[in-house]
């Protein structure tokens, strides 16, 4: 089920696996001793995957004794990132796991957590300019591209010969939506070159349903759409259904809404998976063998997994840790 | 793809008198004001005077004349003196800085396996980078393609109307400085299919901006250099351990360019007596034939297969073919199998080092490449095998890191190497009073001649085969 990884990290890194991030006893014992805090900085905490993030580390965290002292929302807004970097140093944590919510306009937050002396552990993103070692410990991100790929693969299975399909892209310089919408066009170019994509971008999440709306309108026969995540894939179905166009949608990130969309048969046709949980597990490991000076690879990944009706149950244990709602099965049964 | 006749790379276009030759002379065009300009431009780009005083001691210009040249610079969006730089008593100097958001340079590097392109200020800042796996044997065509569209993907990220003023690409072997131009591709006899390829001018012409070609281990180099662990080092040895073992010098503060650009060959120095594995150089012993990527996995595979490691046999399972990360995770969790492998692969690279250790004497030695992210064991073995074997006059104040830059470095000494042509003292003088090389009518003109030349050999080649029998 699951697919090798198939990206590389934002310096041209090859990745590492998770399991390279095991604590030996010796070093569990060392580091429960310390009683380290950590400070958590993501772009938002209303997303599913946000969530899972958080309960992995923190589950991971509080094993080891380390106390999580401050979980902070960004709202997307880069100046709000910067300015809570600024703050939480003055709390002096031990580490802090953050993802950057933009490029060089947080470039110089970032570098000063851990030219304060806190170790930097970065999710999903790095700012350009950042290195590893100096500028942060490691990246923890699922495999992007391999993600994109995926989408790609799934989408054109629904796809005509010679149609045109839309790819509802992020507006925004980050490393893991670049990644996705490089390998999506990249997959199509080579496997499917009779499929004609017209891209679109939104500055926020809110805004790719009306995205979607202006892509409908400029392109009359679209067979199909692929949307950066599922936050804003939920605003493109929404769309589709007010133009009353029943046509196949591919998104990454098994949230509970598009997963709900798969399991009706309604427009989601494929979802290419990350396990938020295990990555906020990795993180929040990665932070405590980096307190403790353990060298690390630049770049800790996992990779995709592509999801549909026929493994969505299985998918959703993999990516939840917990069984899959009720009506998810039920439907599953139906069908 | 086009072939362009032999000729055109030599004479055509008159571009070998012409502007855009970096080692050539300026003849007619050559005059007082405008090396003035290039001068003051270039002392304030590189930081080392930014006050009216201070760019008056270091080039002897008078007052008035550094004056006007600032004011002129000014004028063409080069230089910014609007802040006030700390006074030392009087009023406080106005600071003269180089606006390196005025114009952008695109690099690219291809490395063993991959591909990777950044968009950069022009003071070599990268504003973004992307990096992504890609079969350099594929045939070049192909390879420009995708770097055209990652290029393009690059601009839409950051252009801002902002003109193209040079670009960079580093390739996965030699090449040889006598034979650089920025508007025709060098010949690459180490690349197959390469030789006839005209990427240079398909780039150019594309984008409407001069392209130099450089070797991808010199830029790594570079790049380790300027911002990597061994910035400021003036004696270094950088190595890329990966498929192919490929090593960058500097000494005395300067990168190290051999008569052919073909220095640093370290993958062929002969480590073992072992004659059953055959290098492709057609050597036997050579380190990288038995220590390189190709052969970790090879060796890995064969246990796997053969039941010497289960954990390999079980990432094989999963992974349906190994790489050499897999053998260094193997290792740490215990294959006592992967862990002798890469050890064993560390003491024969440490020894092939420790002998460019005792030739070069170097006070640094940087390791970077995929064979040294695999394994904290690999590099520990790397170090005992340097310590061992080099004299202790030469490693007694050595020290050897890993590379944190991955093949970033690449593209950032790329960006600065375009930077260094771009404003040369024989080049920048040429376009200052436009006050950008790609405004400058001379660029235009080599540019037309270029695209007359692709259109030209365009016509001159027969038809597709598909073509003649529609």
């Amino acid at each position: 089920m699951i697919k090798p990884i198939t990206g590389l990290g934002p310096h041209g890194e090859r990745a590492a696996s998770p399991s390279t991030l095991k604590i030996s006893e010796a070093q569990a014992e060392l580091i429960a001793a310390r009683r380290y805090t950590i400070a958590i900085v993501l772009h938002t905490l209303n997303s599913d995957w946000s969530k899972q993030i958080l309960a992995g580390a923190a589950a991971t965290l509080g094993r080891h004794s380390a106390a999580i002292i401050e979980v902070v929302d960004c709202q997307f807004n880069g100046a709000q990132q910067n300015h809570d970097l600024k703050r939480l140093s003055a709390l002096r944590p031990d580490a802090i796991i953050s993802i950057p919510v933009g490029n060089a306009d947080v470039a110089e937050a970032h570098a000063q957590v851990q030219a304060s002396g806190a170790k930097l552990i970065l999710l999903d993103n790095v700012p350009t300019g950042l290195m590893p070692g100096s500028g942060y410990s490691t990246l923890i991100s699922a495999d992007n591209f391999g993600l994109g790929a995926i989408a790609a693969e799934l989408l054109a299975a629904h796809i005509p010969a010679r149609s045109i399909i839309g790819a509802i892209g992020y507006d925004a310089d980050f490393f893991a939506t670049n990644e996705r919408e490089l390998a999506f066009m990249r997959w199509m170019e080579n496997n499917r070159p009779d499929i004609e994509v017209r891209q679109v971008r939104f500055r926020q999440k809110e805004l790719a349903g009306k995205a979607t709306e202006d892509l409908i309108k400029s392109c009359k026969h679209l067979e199909g759409c692929f949307v950066a995540w599922d936050e804003p894939a939920a605003g493109t179905l929404k769309t589709l259904d007010a133009f009353k166009m029943d046509i196949p949608v591919t998104t990454v990130d098994l949230g509970n809404e598009v997963a709900a969309a798969l399991v009706s048969g309604h427009l989601v046709k494929g979802i290419a998976a990350q396990r938020p949980y295990d990555l906020g597990v990795a993180a929040a490991q990665a932070a405590l063998l980096a307190l403790i000076d353990q060298e690390m690879s630049p770049w800790i990944s996992m990779p995709g997994i592509p999801v549909t009706l026929e493994n969505i149950l299985e998918a959703y244990q993999l990516v939840w840790h917990a069984p899959a709602p009720l009506e998810f099965r039920k439907a599953v049964r139906r069908s | 793809m086009t072939d362009l006749p032999a000729s055109f790379r030599d004479d055509d276009a008159g571009l070998s008198e012409g502007l855009w030759v970096s080692h050539g002379k300026i003849g007619k065009r050559e005059d007082s004001e405008r090396q003035s300009l290039a001068q003051i431009l270039n002392l304030v780009r590189s930081g080392v005077a930014n006050t009216r005083l201070e760019i008056e001691r270091i080039s002897g210009l008078g007052r008035a004349i550094v004056s006007d040249r600032l004011e002129t610079l000014a004028k063409t969006g080069l230089i910014d003196e609007d802040e006030l730089g700390p006074t030392s008593g009087g009023r406080a100097p106005r600071t003269a800085r180089f606006v390196e958001q005025r114009g952008l340079f695109l690099v690219a590097v291809l490395a063993q396996n991959s591909i990777g392109v950044a968009l950069s200020t022009l003071a070599g800042k990268l504003l973004v980078e992307h990096h992504e796996p890609l079969d350099t044997s594929l045939e070049p065509a192909l390879i420009l393609k995708r770097l055209k569209t990652l290029f393009t993907w690059a601009l839409e990220q950051h252009r801002k109307d902002r003109d193209i003023w040079g670009m960079g690409i580093a390739l996965p072997g030699p090449v040889e400085s006598s034979s650089e131009q920025p508007f025709a591709s060098p010949r690459l006899p180490f690349m197959p299919g390469w030789e006839s390829s005209s990427f240079v001018e398909e780039l150019v012409t594309t984008f409407g901006a001069p392209c130099w070609v450089r070797s991808s281990i010199e830029m790594m180099t570079v790049g380790e250099m300027l911002t990597g662990t061994a910035q400021g080092v003036r004696d270094m040895l950088f190595v890329d351990l990966s498929r192919e073992f490929n090593a960058g010098l500097v000494l005395g503060g300067q990168l190290f360019q051999s008569a052919q650009g073909r220095a640093g060959l370290m993958g062929h120095i002969a480590v073992s007596d072992d004659t059953s594995t055959l290098c492709k150089c057609g050597n036997v012993g050579c380190v990288e034939a038995i220590a390189g990527a190709e052969a970790v996995v090879r060796a890995a595979s064969q246990a796997a297969q053969s039941g010497h490691s289960p954990q390999l046999a079980e990432l094989l399972e999963n992974n349906v073919e190994l790489t050499v990360m897999d053998v260094g995770t193997a290792a740490l969790m215990g294959d006592t199998y992967s862990a002798e492998l890469l050890s064993r692969c560390g003491r024969l690279i440490g020894t092939a080092l420790a002998s460019l250790t005792n030739s070069f004497n170097p006070s640094v030695i940087v390791v970077g490449g995929t064979l040294p992210q695999s394994s904290d064991i690999l590099l520990a073995s790397i170090r005992e095998a340097v310590y061992r074997h080099s004299h202790p006059l030469v490693s007694r104040d050595l020290r050897i890191s890993r590379s944190q830059m991955g093949t970033s470095s690449a593209l950032i000494g790329l960006a600065r190497s375009v930077a260094d042509e771009v404003f040369s003292p024989n080049i920048l003088p040429r376009w200052i009073v436009q006050g950008s090389p790609v405004r400058n009518p001379e660029t235009a003109a080599a540019i037309d001649s270029v695209r007359a030349a692709l259109d030209r050999a365009d016509k001159s080649r027969p038809p597709p085969m598909e073509r003649v029998s529609a």
